[in-house]
């Protein structure tokens, strides 16, 4: 009885808070393959959140709220799209002035909003015949948003996108090599702007669950660094859409478990359980045998200019 | 491979607490001719401490057609510093109020690097000539919270996420545990920190750690209503925080305390336009704010002491209620006790008419008191002093769960 609780609570909280995390890694995933380095993803995320919650509070209607929160998300990463791809310029710079124009517009538009209850928040699901399976039932289809789902099997998919596709060829090799892949005809700035776009989709509605399932309520600053674990995970999952799947969960238990062990384990040192094993991974990156087949996009924050090599 | 490197310097930079960029707005207040900075430790949207400070912040500049003000948000405590040069030297403020414990240090440098202004420090313990300190203090409010858990708990296990583990933090939840126990003497109050004054995501997960645990009652510190949220989600009562939180689950929330800083920021501001305090008489200006002087109230919203929802299960439970405060104490300073049974509701109206009173004729931290390790921390019959409150580090019986630097 007693580790099956625990299990059960550890899972489902994971998928809980791994969700955003999730979304937000799988649109980095996509943006970085493509050569795009997006830091502003904590500014997409944020405005994503206040949009939903604005959408849904004043039409009643939370998917409403999560598609105005796409679009928002989207329609900011253009931005990035256009500073880093058109005018080829310094995509750290770019992204990190994407993040803070994000949590400046979003607490500036969102005053007002605080404080304010969403009657139409987006209901959690329990699927009646799956939760009945013992151990993985009630961890997994009992009390979880629709987006949980939804978030897993975009994972699925990109990652079959990614690898097993054209698409994700030519991707990969405007990530990689993008003078190659432009002479063999792929349009390397249409593929980059459409990943950033899709970053920015993502990571929109990845705050979007945020205000309008998770919580459900606005306040300024929410996401509270939410978009830097997920540039983290990015790394942390090799670029890959199913690792991304593995590490936001993983990450959603350790933040779960970071609680929950407190009585036993010194709380200062569980706090920096999920950072410390981020740090780990990293460094296993950088260096050894994974380093060639698993390393960043060869051609990541390398503005493309065509004829110049 | 340098590129990795780069990111994850950045990375780490970056998740280390500069997420939130501090911004500086000014007010709209025209002609001042005196004019006062608010630095806030998180943003005035968080629905918790900063809002109610800018909320009373607001208020004066309404109050006095005197006063200007500017403030900025979101200020990492080890910066203020920076930001006080800023507000002096750019902004040319006359007043600085700082309003976060981390602040201290900052403040007072502050405060002897700019000898010609005056400065207020909130919830810290040091002081200048040119330097006062104030704080609103709910420890009062959370015992009375505590009778009403103490009484509503089923499972006889009551939640507490703390944002950190200082003396202003222990204190409420010390507070909160003896009116858990005046009530109920074998509930227990389980506590989880979060090491973050606001993070939404942080306080959701720390409730639901505690729901997993099986407790059934809620309180809390931290900037948002989040806790009263997940509570409510799971159909489980809580109590408010520095905000009126009602509105976010009117069928859970019980009461919470609610702050009220214009009393304190009024009192002030007009005894500096006045000219009483000057910046070579604040050595000893501390401002102490309880329920007597009105700066902290008890509810689930202003006026609403006791959410109507709650008002008849409180009044079914009977206590008998032995505790020092319902007795007096004698003239040879021994507490003579009066026991009598009370309902949870009168109990709860009785402490507060008492703690309210003039000659405050109760008080929560009244001996004999022993912490969870069993020592003796306030005398029989005597009162925790005030440098005893301001520095309390000890976990009273009852609370469960870490306490970082428990002596």
């Amino acid at each position: 009885m007693g580790w099956e609780t625990w299990l059960i609570g550890t899972i489902s909280r994971a998928l809980a808070y791994g969700t955003p995390l999730l979304l937000g890694t799988l649109g980095e995933i996509y943006a970085e393959r493509s050569g795009v380095l997006n830091l502003g993803v904590e500014g997409m995320m944020v405005m994503g959140a206040f949009s939903a919650f604005a959408t849904a509070y004043t039409t009643s209607n939370p998917w409403l709220g999560l598609l105005v929160a796409a679009a928002v998300g989207g329609a900011f990463s253009l931005v990035h799209a256009f500073v880093s791809i058109t005018l080829r310029a310094n995509q750290i710079v770019s992204g990190l002035a994407l993040t803070m124009l994000g949590l400046g517009l979003a607490g500036v538009l969102g005053r007002g909003w605080e404080g304010k209850p969403l009657a139409a928040a987006l209901p959690s699901i329990t699927v009646a015949y799956l939760a009945k399976i013992p151990g993985l039932g009630p961890s997994l289809f009992v009390e979880q948003n629709a987006l949980v789902y939804l978030a897993a099997g975009l994972a699925i998919l990109l990652w079959f996108v990614l690898y097993k596709t054209r698409i994700g060829i030519s991707i990969r090799a405007v990530g990689d090599d993008p003078a190659t892949a432009d002479a063999m005809g792929v349009n390397v700035f249409r593929t980059r702007y459409l990943c950033v776009l899709l970053g920015g989709v993502l990571a929109g509605l990845g705050g979007g669950y945020l205000s309008v399932a998770y919580r459900p309520a606005w306040t300024e600053g929410m996401t509270a660094g939410m978009g830097w674990i997920v540039i983290a995970l990015t790394i942390f999952a090799f670029w890959n859409p199913l690792l991304g799947l593995v590490g936001a969960y993983f990450f959603g238990a350790l933040y779960h478990l970071s609680y929950r062990l407190q009585p036993w384990t010194s709380p200062e040192l569980l706090k920096t359980m999920p950072y410390v094993f981020a740090i780990l991974v990293l460094a296993l990156v950088a260096r050894g045998t994974l380093k060639r087949r698993m390393s960043a996009p060869a051609a990541l924050c390398e503005p493309y200019i065509r004829g110049e090599e | 491979m340098k590129g990795i490197w780069i990111r994850v310097l950045l990375v780490l930079l970056l998740v280390s607490g500069l997420g939130l960029m501090p911004m500086l707005t000014g007010s709209a207040a025209g002609a001042g001719n005196l004019k006062a900075g608010f630095i806030y430790v998180g943003p005035i949207g968080d629905y918790g401490w900063t809002h109610a400070h800018n909320k009373a912040r607001l208020i004066a500049e309404e109050t006095f057609p005197w006063l200007e003000t500017v403030y900025v948000e979101s200020v990492p405590e080890a910066e203020v510093g920076t930001y006080i040069d800023r507000l002096i030297q750019q902004e040319k403020v006359d007043v600085i109020f700082t309003t976060s414990f981390g602040f201290m240090d900052g403040t007072l440098a502050a405060a002897q690097r700019y000898p010609d202004k005056i400065f207020a420090h909130c919830s810290g313990f040091k002081r200048a000539p040119n330097m006062a300190t104030y704080m609103a203090d709910f420890y009062q409010v959370y015992y009375l919270n505590g009778l009403m858990a103490g009484a509503l708990t089923k499972s006889g296990k009551v939640g507490y996420v703390g944002a950190f583990p200082i003396p202003e933090v222990k204190r409420h939840i010390n507070a909160f545990t003896i009116g858990v126990r005046e009530v109920n003497p074998t509930a227990e109050v389980h506590v989880r920190w979060i090491f973050e004054w606001y993070n939404p995501a942080a306080a959701k997960e720390a409730a639901e750690a505690l729901i997993k645990d099986g407790c059934d009652v809620f309180a809390f510190t931290e900037d948002s209503p989040t806790v009263v949220q997940v509570a409510a989600q799971n159909g489980l009562p809580s109590f408010g925080h520095y905000s009126p939180m009602y509105d976010f689950a009117p069928d859970y929330v019980v009461s919470g305390q609610i702050v009220h800083w214009e009393k304190f920021y009024l009192d002030f501001l007009a005894k500096v336009y006045a000219g009483m305090y000057t910046t070579t008489n604040l050595q000893d200006v501390d401002y102490w704010g309880l329920l007597r002087e009105g700066a902290v109230e008890v509810g689930a919203k202003p006026g609403m002491i006791i959410n109507p929802k709650f008002e008849e299960i409180l009044r079914n439970i009977i206590v008998e209620d032995c505790i020092c405060g319902g007795g007096y104490v004698d003239e040879t300073c021994t507490c003579v006790e009066i026991c009598n049974k009370y309902s949870v509701y009168d109990l709860v109206m009785l402490r507060l008419a008492q703690m309210k009173d003039f000659e405050m004729v109760f008080d929560p931290f009244t001996g004999p008191i022993y912490d969870r390790k069993g020592n003796l921390v306030i005398q029989p019959g005597t009162r925790a002093t005030y440098d005893e409150l301001l520095t309390m580090e000890w976990a009273v019986q009852g609370v469960v769960g870490p306490w970082p630097g428990e002596p």
